[in-house]
C-alpha cells in the first residue's frame, strides 16, 4: 500500500514544511461570487444552504484543515487571485477545484481556468483538475444540461487553442448545488482520487456486499457526509441522496436524547478508559494483531455458528460501536438501511434486503466486524504515514 | 384565521400534506374558506377551516357569515405575521374574531401563532417574541390564550401544532399514564407517542407539566433537551420525505448510538412509538418485542377514546 505513494505526497515532501501532519492540499478557485466559500462552509462547517446567501466575500486566502482518512487542507481563495498572488507554488497542490457559476458569462471564468491549467501543468503534471459547474439549482433541468455542456465545450476548445498538448489534460466536470447532495457526491469523487488506499477500501466493500447480498454499500465520513469509498456497482443518485439524508438524521438524533445526568451509566460502561465519549476513543494500539486472530477463529469455526463471533469480537475489545437500522417498505422484499460506525469518524452505510437483515443479522454483523477491522488497519497506516511525512 | 399572506395555508400544507417548506412559496392565496377533513388518529376527524385572509373575506366572516364561521369551534388558531406592517388592523380583526367566538362557542381554545419567526435575526428572536406576547395578551383581554412563535423552517411549528392537537384528544392523560407503565416495563427513560401521518406528538410518558415531576422521574434525572419532541417530529418527517422520493416508505428505525438506544416503530395502525433507553444492557430486540406485546392494549385504549 505504501508503494503507491502518490505524486502529491512526493511533491509535498519536496517542499517539506515544518508541520506535524502533512496535509494533502486542495485549491479552491473561481471568479468572485461563484460559490467557493459556500461550498467549503456547507461541506465542512454544516452551514445550512439557505444561509450561504449571507456569506461575506473572501478577501484573502483562507486555509481550512479537515481530517478524514487522509488529512486535508483546503485553500479558499478570493475571486481575483492569480497564479502569482497565490503565495505558494501550484506544485504543492494535489487537486485544483475550479468553481463556475452555471449562469456566468462563460468568457471570464474560462480564461481564468485555462490560465491556471497552463501554469499548473508546467510545474505539476500530475495535478487533478476538477470543474464544479455550480449553482445548478438556479436553472431548469434542460437549461442546466445545455449550460453544463457549453461550459465543458468552451473550456476544452480554449485549451486546444492554447496548445494541442493541453488537449490531453484530464478535466473532470461536475454539476453541483449546495441545495441537494450533488455537491457531496462531486466532492466525494474529488476525494477518491486523493486516497491512495481507495482500492483496498473498495475491495473491502465489495466483499461485504457479496457476503451480505447488499446491493449497495458506502463508507461515509460522518462529519462531512462525503463518501470515501463504495462498492463497484454504479452509484445511483437517489440512493446516495437517501444515504446522505439518513446520515444527517442520525447525527442530529444523537444529541437530542443525550443524557445530561451526572455519571451516566452508559459513559461508564462503554469507555473503561478515562476518555469520556466512546466514539472519540482511538483504537487500541494492539490492533494490528487482532484481525489475524479473528481470521483464524473464523476459518476454524464451523459454518453454522459464526453468528456468535461478533459478540466475541466485541468482548475482546471494550469499545462500543454505535449502529442503527431503518426498514423501508413496500419495495420487495423490503430494504433495510443499516449504519455501523467503524472508526470515530467513518461509518458503513449499506442497503440490505430486510429478509436478510432480520433473519441473518448475526452474519451481517459478523461481516461488519470484518469490514471494520480492515478499515481500521488502513486508517492506522494512513495516519502513521501522514505523521511520518510531516516531521 | 389571520391576515392575508401570514402563512396559514403554508402551515397546513406542511403539517397535514407532508409538503416540504421549500414548496410553500408556490401556494396561491386562499379564496373564502377552504374546508378540510383531516383524519387524525384514524377515526378522529379534524375539520380544518382555512380562512382566506384578505380584508373582503374577513369583513364577511365577521358580518354575514358570522354564525357559520364561529359556531362549533373547537380551536381557533390565529396567525400573525411577525413582520407585519399593519399590526393594528390585525389586532382589530383579531378582537372581532374573539368576540364572535365568545358569542357562538364559548369553550373554544385559542392559539396565537407569531409566524415567520425565521425572518427575525437569531439574536433578537427572544426579545421580539416577548414583546409580541405582551401585546397579544393585552389584546385578548379576559380570554386565555396560548402564544407560540413559529416558523416553517424549523421545529417550532411542530411544537405549536402538537399542543394544539393535544387539546383535541380526549384521553391524552390516560394514554400518558399507560405510556408510563409501558416505559417502566421497557426500562425506558422516555416513551413518546406520535401520530402516524403528521408525526405530531400525542402523548409522552413524562408528566406534562413540570410541577408534577419528582426527583425519581427518569427524564428529570437525565435532563434531556427540552426541544427533543418537536425536533424528532421534524427529523423523521424530513426523512420520510427523502424516502418517498425513492418511492419507499419509512417503516421503522432502531438506533444504538453512543448516547442512547432507541426504537421507533409502529404502535397502533395510526401511531408510532419512540422508546428511548439509556440503560446500555437493554437490546433493541427486547424493546421491539415489548412494543409488539403492547400493541393490543394501545389499540383498545385508542378505541375507547373515540367511543367516549
Amino acid at each position: 500500500m505504501m508503494s503507491s505513494s502518490s505524486q502529491s505526497y512526493v511533491n509535498a515532501a519536496k517542499h517539506g514544511q515544518n508541520i506535524s501532519v502533512q496535509r494533502t492540499k486542495i485549491l479552491l478557485l473561481g471568479t468572485r461570487r461563484s460559490g467557493k466559500t459556500s461550498i467549503q462552509q456547507v461541506l465542512f462547517h454544516h452551514l445550512p444552504a439557505k444561509q450561504t446567501f449571507y456569506l461575506e466575500p473572501t478577501m484573502r486566502v483562507a486555509k481550512h484543515e479537515f481530517d478524514t482518512v487522509i488529512p486535508l487542507e483546503i485553500w479558499d481563495c478570493p475571486g481575483n487571485i492569480t497564479v502569482d498572488s497565490l503565495g505558494a507554488s501550484l506544485a504543492d497542490f494535489a487537486t485544483i477545484i475550479f468553481v463556475i457559476d452555471i449562469r456566468d458569462l462563460y468568457q471570464q471564468p474560462v480564461s481564468k481556468l485555462v490560465e491556471f491549467i497552463v501554469a499548473a501543468c508546467q510545474v505539476n503534471p500530475d495535478i487533478n483538475f476538477e470543474v464544479f459547474v455550480h449553482k445548478a439549482e438556479k436553472l431548469q433541468e434542460d437549461d442546466k444540461i445545455e449550460n453544463f455542456r457549453q461550459i465543458h465545450e468552451r473550456v476544452v476548445d480554449r485549451l486546444a487553442d492554447e496548445s494541442p498538448e493541453y488537449e490531453q489534460v484530464p478535466l473532470n466536470f461536475h454539476l453541483t448545488s449546495v441545495y441537494d447532495h450533488s455537491l457531496q457526491e462531486a466532492f466525494s469523487r474529488v476525494l477518491h482520487k486523493l486516497i491512495d488506499s481507495l482500492p483496498y477500501l473498495e475491495d473491502l466493500l465489495n466483499v461485504f456486499c457479496l457476503n451480505t447480498s447488499s446491493p449497495k454499500a458506502f463508507l461515509f465520513d460522518t462529519a462531512s457526509k462525503l463518501y470515501l469509498a463504495t462498492d463497484s456497482s454504479p452509484v445511483d443518485q437517489a440512493t446516495h441522496n437517501l444515504c446522505c439524508d439518513y446520515l444527517q438524521m442520525l447525527t442530529s438524533f444523537g444529541p437530542l436524547y443525550k443524557s445530561n445526568a451526572e455519571g451516566d451509566i452508559r459513559a461508564h460502561l462503554f469507555s473503561p478508559t478515562p476518555t469520556p465519549p466512546p466514539t472519540a476513543t482511538p483504537s487500541p494500539p494492539s490492533f494490528s494483531t487482532s484481525p489475524s486472530s479473528t481470521l483464524k477463529a473464523c476459518v476454524q469455526s464451523p459454518p453454522h455458528t459464526p453468528s456468535n463471533l461478533p459478540l466475541d469480537a466485541r468482548n475482546a475489545k471494550p469499545l462500543f460501536y454505535p449502529s442503527a437500522a431503518t426498514s423501508l417498505s413496500p419495495s420487495h422484499p423490503g430494504t433495510t438501511l443499516s449504519y455501523h460506525l467503524v472508526t470515530p469518524h467513518l461509518a458503513l452505510l449499506a442497503l440490505l434486503p430486510t429478509t436478510i437483515y432480520d433473519m441473518r443479522r448475526g452474519l451481517v454483523e459478523w461481516n461488519v466486524v470484518w469490514f471494520r477491522e480492515g478499515v481500521r488497519e488502513i486508517w492506522e497506516v494512513e495516519k502513521e504515514r501522514s505523521n511520518a511525512e510531516g516531521v | 384565521m389571520g391576515a392575508s399572506g401570514s402563512g396559514k395555508t403554508s402551515m397546513r400544507s406542511m403539517i397535514f400534506s407532508n409538503n416540504p417548506a421549500s414548496l410553500t412559496s408556490r401556494l396561491g392565496a386562499t379564496i373564502d374558506v377552504e374546508q378540510n377533513h383531516v383524519r387524525f388518529l384514524g377515526d378522529l376527524i379534524l375539520n380544518l377551516w382555512d380562512c382566506g385572509g384578505q380584508d373582503a373575506f374577513m369583513d364577511s366572516y365577521l358580518t354575514t357569515q358570522r354564525p357559520t364561521i364561529f359556531s362549533h369551534v373547537g380551536v381557533m388558531i390565529y396567525v400573525f405575521d411577525v413582520e407585519t406592517r399593519e399590526m393594528n388592523k390585525d389586532l382589530e380583526y383579531y378582537r372581532d374574531c374573539l368576540e364572535g367566538l365568545t358569542q357562538f362557542s364559548k369553550e373554544a381554545n385559542v392559539f396565537l401563532l407569531v409566524h415567520k419567526m425565521d425572518l427575525v435575526r437569531e439574536g433578537e428572536r427572544a426579545i421580539v417574541f416577548q414583546r409580541k406576547v405582551a401585546e397579544l395578551e393585552k389584546a385578548s383581554g379576559e380570554t386565555a390564550v396560548k402564544v407560540y412563535g413559529t416558523s416553517i423552517f424549523d421545529e417550532s411549528l411542530y411544537k405549536a401544532w402538537s399542543s394544539i392537537v393535544n387539546t383535541l384528544i380526549p384521553n391524552a392523560r390516560n394514554l400518558s399514564k399507560h405510556l408510563r407503565i409501558f416505559a417502566e416495563a421497557c426500562s425506558a427513560t422516555e416513551v413518546v407517542l406520535f401520530e402516524r401521518t403528521t408525526f405530531l406528538v400525542i402523548a409522552t410518558s413524562s408528566p406534562a407539566d413540570s410541577s408534577e415531576s419528582f426527583s425519581s422521574d427518569p427524564v428529570a434525572v437525565h435532563a434531556l433537551d427540552p426541544k427533543r419532541y418537536e425536533r424528532t417530529s421534524e427529523l423523521i418527517k424530513s426523512f420520510k420525505q427523502s424516502c418517498s422520493r425513492l418511492r419507499e416508505e419509512f417503516n421503522s428505525l432502531e438506533l444504538e448510538l453512543a448516547e442512547f438506544t432507541a426504537v421507533l416503530d409502529e404502535m397502533t395502525k395510526n401511531t408510532y412509538v419512540l422508546v428511548v433507553v439509556h440503560n446500555p444492557v437493554i437490546e433493541t430486540a427486547a424493546i421491539k418485542m415489548n412494543i409488539q406485546m403492547a400493541r393490543r392494549k394501545f389499540e383498545e385504549l385508542q378505541g375507547d377514546s373515540l367511543v367516549s
